[in-house]
C-alpha cells in the first residue's frame, strides 16, 4: 500500500473531507424531519394503523412516523419523556395511568376492541379450534413442543393469551413450553418461523395476507379473557398534525380499515 | 566558566552523586560497568530524566536547577544526544532525519544544510536512504549529523560505537576525534570501554552505582587510580595488602613489606610508615628475567616464582606465576611472544622477574580480596 | 431498503468516530506512554464495554440521563427535549460503547514506537505537539486508522443500547439494524434481506480493512 504521498495533497485532501463531513454532520443534525409526529402504535395494529396513515396522508396531505412495539414498553418510554405525540395502546389500563399520572393530555378514546385467535402454522401437527381440545391434547402426548404467544409482563395480547390457556386449564401443563415475543409481532414472527407447534396471535395478525398463508387459525371466544379494549390518547407535546390523526382515527373510514382487519369498533355509548 | 557543569544527586529509583565539569571543545568520558548510572547522567544533562536534586548549566544558560525550580523542557535545550540505539526516525530518510532537528527552515535550505551535515560524517549519497537501508556504522553517522544539526550546545553519545564492528569502530574515532577540533562545545561520551576512553577523552569519571569513584586524565586514572575499588573498575590485575615501612627522601624510595620481601616503591610520601596499605602493579611492567642468564642483584625488586598459567593473545602472552615461598594471590605479567618464546615459558617452569619501584602505585588498604 | 435508517446509521457512526478519533489518540497515547499506579485499573475500566451487555449500559444510560435524573432534566431544561430517544442521547451512548474500540488499537500502536525516537524527538527541538505531528503519528497510524474503522463498523451494528435508549423514532433513533428487526416484525422480508445484506457486506469490508492495518502496527519500518 503506498505510503507517502505528496505531504501537501495529503493535506489538502484530509482536510477538504473533514470540513465536508463536519458540514453535513451538523446540517443533517439539524434538519430533522421535525414537523412529522411520531406515533407509538401497539404492535397487533402492525398492518391496520399503515393503511389508516396512509389514508390519512390521501386525505390531509399530512405524514406521521410510526413506531411499533408493546405497549408496555411505550408506556414506560412515555414516562421518561420519550417524544411520541399520540400513543394507541392495545389495553386502556395504560393509558388510564398515564392519562391520571399526568403524562397524557386527557383520558383519550377506545378506538378498536381486539380478539385473540389460535395460530397453527403449516406443517404443524397440531390442528386449530376454537376450543383449544387439540391443543390440550397436544400438550400430553407430546405433540406440542413450544408455543409463542407475547410477553405477558408488558403486551397486552400476552396477558390475555394467559388469561385464556387459563380459563381453559392448560397454564400449568403449557407455561413451561412457552416461547415469548417481546410483542405480539414478535411472537407472530416465531409463530410462522417453523421453530413453534402454535401460538396465540392478535387476530388482526392472522388475518393479514402475510400471516394467513402460512397457517391456519380459529377465533378464541371473547368470555376465555377480559375484553381486549384499546384505547387512544395525545400527549402533553401532541401538534396539530397528531390531533388530526387522533380524530381521523375516529372516522367512518378509519373505523372501516379497522374492523376489515378484524377489530371491532366500540359502540359510541361505551366511549 | 565556560562549558558544562553538572552536579545530580538523587536516592531512589536510581542512586546518583555526580558533579563533573567538561570546558568547551574538551571530551569526558564516564566509563563503569553496566548499570552505573551512565545513560541516566546523560538523559538527565538532555532534560529527559529529573533526579531529586540537579543542576545543569551550560555557558550562561541554566537548564536544571532543583532548588530554584528551573527545569528547561528538552526541546528547548540546545542539546545533542546521540542514543545507543540511535533512535534514528524509522519513517523518514537520512536527510530528513537531519532536516527534523533543523527547526523551521524553507525546505531548500534545510535540505542543504542536512546534505552538507551528511557529507561532514562521510555519507554522501546516502541521504535517500531510510534506517533500514543503512548499516549501524551508517546509521549511527546519520544520528551523529542529526545531533549537529542542532547547533548543539553540548554534544552527549551514549555508547555510539558498542555496535559497531572494530574497522568501522577505528574509522569513527578518527572521524570524531578529527571533528572535535571543529565543535567547540563540550562532549560527554558515555562507554564502558576503557580504551576507547583513553584514546578519546580528555579527561574520564570512573562510574560505579551512580557515584564518581575518580575523576581526570584517563591515564592517571588507570595507572594511579585513588582507591581500591576505582583499582578493580580499571581492570588492574596485580593488586596485593602490604604495609609501608618507611620512605627514603635520600633515594626518593617508599619502602613497602609484602608477603615478608621489601619492595621499593617510587617516592609516596602521603603514606605514614606502619601504616596497612594496598598496591598495584601493571601486568606490563612486571619484567621477565632471561632464563638463560641469572639475575643480576641490581634488579629492581626481584621476585621469583613458578607459572601457574600462560595465554598467548596475539603478540602478547600473559601469565600468572605463584610466587616462592607465599600464599596468595598470583602475579600477573605480560611479556611479548617473541620473549615468552626464546625462555620457553609454559606452565610449571620457574621464572624470575622484576617489579618495576616506578610503577608500584599506593593505595589505601581495602577489604581482604578473594584468591 | 430503509434509506432514512441507513442515512441515520452512516451519522451515528460517522460522528461517534469524529469524537472518538480525538479521545482515542490522547487516552491511547497517554497509556502508552505512563506508567503510574492503578493503571491496570483504568486499562479495566477502557476494556468494560467489550464485556457488558449492552443492556447493563443502556440500563445505566436511562438511570443517569432518564427524564427523572439530575442530568436529564437540566439536559431538558436546556435544549427542550429528552437526552434519551434523541439522536444526541444515541451519539453519548454510542462513543461511551466505543471507547475499547477507539483506545486500545491507538494504544498498541503508540507502545510499538521505542521511547528513545520520542526522546531523539525532544532533542532534535519538536515541542510535544510537532513530536505527535511528525513523528508519533505517522508511525502510529495504523493503530489509528485500525480503531476508527472498528469504531464505525460496530456503531453501525449497535442494537441493544439502541433499542434500549432508542425508542426506534424513524429519523431520530430508528438506525438500520432496528429497521431490520421492525421490518421482520413487519413480516416484510424483501426489506429486511436487503439491508442485512447490506450491512454484512460493510462490516466484512471494514474488519477486512481494519485487520490490514492492524497487522501493519509497528512492523511497515522493518
Amino acid at each position: 500500500m503506498q505510503m507517502w504521498l505528496p505531504h501537501s495533497a495529503k493535506k489538502a485532501f484530509v482536510r477538504a473531507f473533514l470540513a465536508a463531513l463536519f458540514v453535513w454532520c451538523a446540517g443533517a443534525a439539524y434538519a430533522r424531519a421535525s414537523a412529522t409526529p411520531v406515533i407509538a402504535v401497539a404492535s397487533d395494529l402492525q398492518f391496520a394503523i399503515v393503511d389508516v396513515a396512509e389514508a390519512f396522508r390521501k386525505k390531509t396531505g399530512s405524514a406521521v412516523r410510526l413506531s411499533f412495539g408493546s405497549s408496555g414498553n411505550f408506556a414506560r418510554q412515555l414516562r421518561q419523556g420519550a417524544p411520541f405525540e399520540l400513543f394507541l395502546s392495545a389495553d386502556e389500563t395504560y393509558i388510564d395511568d398515564l392519562a391520571r399520572d399526568g403524562v397524557m393530555r386527557d383520558p383519550g378514546r377506545l378506538y378498536a376492541i381486539g380478539r385473540l385467535a389460535l395460530f397453527v402454522p403449516k406443517g404443524s401437527p397440531l390442528v386449530s379450534d376454537s376450543t383449544l381440545d387439540d391443543l390440550a391434547a397436544a400438550l400430553s402426548d407430546g405433540r406440542l413442543k413450544k408455543f409463542a404467544i407475547a410477553n405477558p409482563e408488558h403486551a397486552p395480547y400476552g396477558r390475555r393469551a394467559e388469561e385464556a390457556l387459563r380459563h381453559r386449564g392448560v397454564w400449568d401443563a403449557i407455561s413451561g413450553r412457552l416461547v415469548l415475543g417481546e410483542n405480539v409481532s414478535q411472537a407472530a414472527q416465531f409463530a410462522t418461523s417453523g421453530n413453534v407447534q402454535a401460538a396465540i396471535l392478535s387476530y388482526a395478525h392472522v388475518l393479514s395476507p402475510k400471516i394467513a398463508t402460512l397457517g391456519s387459525f380459529a377465533l378464541i371466544p371473547e368470555t376465555w379473557h377480559r375484553p381486549i379494549r384499546q384505547r387512544m390518547a395525545l400527549t402533553k407535546t401532541a401538534g396539530l398534525v397528531a390531533e388530526a390523526f387522533y380524530t381521523f382515527a375516529q372516522t367512518p373510514a378509519a373505523r372501516a380499515i379497522f374492523r376489515a382487519h378484524g377489530f371491532a369498533l366500540p359502540d359510541e355509548a361505551t366511549q | 566558566m565556560r562549558g558544562l557543569i553538572v552536579t545530580l544527586h538523587d536516592d531512589t529509583p536510581i542512586p546518583l552523586a555526580v558533579d563533573f565539569t567538561c570546558a568547551p571543545g574538551q571530551m569526558i568520558a564516564l566509563v563503569g560497568p553496566s548499570g552505573s548510572g551512565k545513560s541516566t547522567i546523560l538523559r538527565s544533562i538532555a532534560g529527559l530524566y529529573r533526579p531529586g536534586r540537579a543542576h545543569v548549566r551550560v555557558d550562561a544558560e541554566v537548564w536544571q536547577d532543583t532548588a530554584s525550580g528551573t527545569h528547561v523542557p528538552t526541546w528547548q535545550r540546545r542539546v545533542g544526544l546521540v542514543p545507543q540505539s540511535y533512535a534514528l526516525f524509522p519513517h523518514l530518510t537520512a536527510r530528513a532525519n537531519v532536516e527534523a532537528a533543523l527547526g523551521d527552515r524553507d525546505t531548500a535550505a534545510a535540505a542543504k544544510r542536512a546534505d552538507e551535515l551528511l557529507a561532514l560524517v562521510n555519507l554522501h549519497g546516502l541521504e535517500n536512504r531510510r534506517p533500514a537501508e543503512l548499516s549501524g556504522g551508517q546509521q549511527q553517522r546519520v544520528a551523529v549529523a542529526r545531533a549537529l544539526a542542532r547547533e548543539p550546545a553540548v554534544l552527549l553519545l551514549d555508547e555510539p560505537f558498542s555496535a559497531v564492528d572494530k574497522l568501522t569502530r577505528g574509522r569513527l574515532y578518527q572521524e570524531l576525534a578529527g571533528m572535535r577540533a571543529r565543535l567547540a562545545m563540550p562532549i560527554v561520551l558515555v562507554t564502558h570501554d576503557l580504551d576507547e576512553a583513553l584514546i578519546l577523552a580528555d579527561s574520564m569519571c570512573l562510574l560505579q552505582r551512580g557515584r564518581i569513584l575518580q575523576q581526570g586524565r584517563p591515564l592517571d586514572l588507570v595507572h594511579r587510580p585513588s582507591t581500591l575499588e576505582a583499582a578493580r573498575l580499571v581492570g588492574q590485575r596485580n593488586i596485593f595488602p602490604a604495609r609501608v615501612i618507611g620512605h627514603d627522601t635520600t633515594q626518593s624510595m617508599t619502602l613497602l613489606e609484602w608477603r615478608e620481601r621489601r619492595l621499593t616503591a617510587h617516592h609516596q610520601p602521603q603514606w605514614l610508615a606502619g601504616t596497612d596499605v594496598s598496591w598495584l602493579v601493571p601486568p606490563s611492567r612486571v619484567l621477565l628475567h632471561r632464563r638463560d642468564r641469572p639475575s643480576r642483584g641490581e634488579a629492581e625488586n626481584p621476585v621469583t616464582g613458578t607459572i601457574t598459567s600462560h595465554v598467548a593473545l596475539g603478540d602478547t602472552t600473559i601469565s600468572t606465576v605463584q610466587l616462592e615461598g607465599a600464599e596468595g594471590r598470583a602475579l600477573t605479567f605480560h611479556a611479548p611472544r617473541h620473549v615468552a618464546e626464546r625462555n620457553a615459558i609454559a606452565v610449571g617452569v620457574s621464572v624470575g622477574l622484576s617489579i618495576l619501584r616506578e610503577a608500584i602505585h599506593i593505595m589505601p588498604a581495602g577489604t581482604p580480596m578473594r584468591k | 431498503m430503509d434509506w432514512v435508517a441507513l442515512t441515520l446509521s452512516l451519522k451515528l457512526a460517522l460522528m461517534t468516530v469524529l469524537v472518538l478519533l480525538p479521545l482515542g489518540i490522547v487516552a491511547g497515547r497517554w497509556l502508552a506512554y505512563r506508567q503510574f499506579p492503578g493503571k491496570a485499573w483504568v486499562e479495566a475500566a477502557v476494556a468494560l464495554p467489550l464485556v457488558l451487555p449492552p443492556t447493563v449500559l443502556g440500563y445505566y444510560l436511562l438511570v443517569v440521563f432518564g427524564a427523572a435524573s439530575p442530568l436529564g432534566q437540566l439536559w431538558q431544561s436546556m435544549v427542550g427535549r429528552q437526552l434519551v430517544f434523541s439522536f444526541e442521547g444515541l451519539l453519548i451512548a454510542s462513543v461511551i460503547f466505543n471507547i475499547p474500540f477507539a483506545i486500545q488499537p491507538v494504544q498498541r500502536s503508540f507502545e510499538t514506537i521505542p521511547p528513545e525516537v520520542r526522546e531523539a524527538a525532544a532533542c532534535c527541538g519538536m515541542t510535544p505537539w510537532q513530536s505527535l505531528r511528525r513523528v508519533e503519528l505517522p508511525l502510529a497510524w495504523p493503530g489509528v486508522l485500525t480503531a476508527m474503522v472498528l469504531s464505525f463498523a460496530h456503531t453501525l451494528g449497535e442494537f441493544g443500547i439502541v433499542l434500549m435508549v432508542g425508542g426506534s423514532i424513524p429519523g431520530e433513533t430508528r438506525t438500520i439494524a432496528i429497521s431490520i428487526y421492525d421490518r421482520v416484525q413487519a413480516f416484510d422480508d424483501v426489506s429486511a434481506a436487503q439491508m442485512s445484506a447490506f450491512l454484512l457486506a460493510l462490516s466484512l469490508v471494514a474488519v477486512a480493512l481494519a485487520f490490514g492495518f492492524s497487522r501493519r502496527i509497528g512492523r511497515q519500518f522493518g
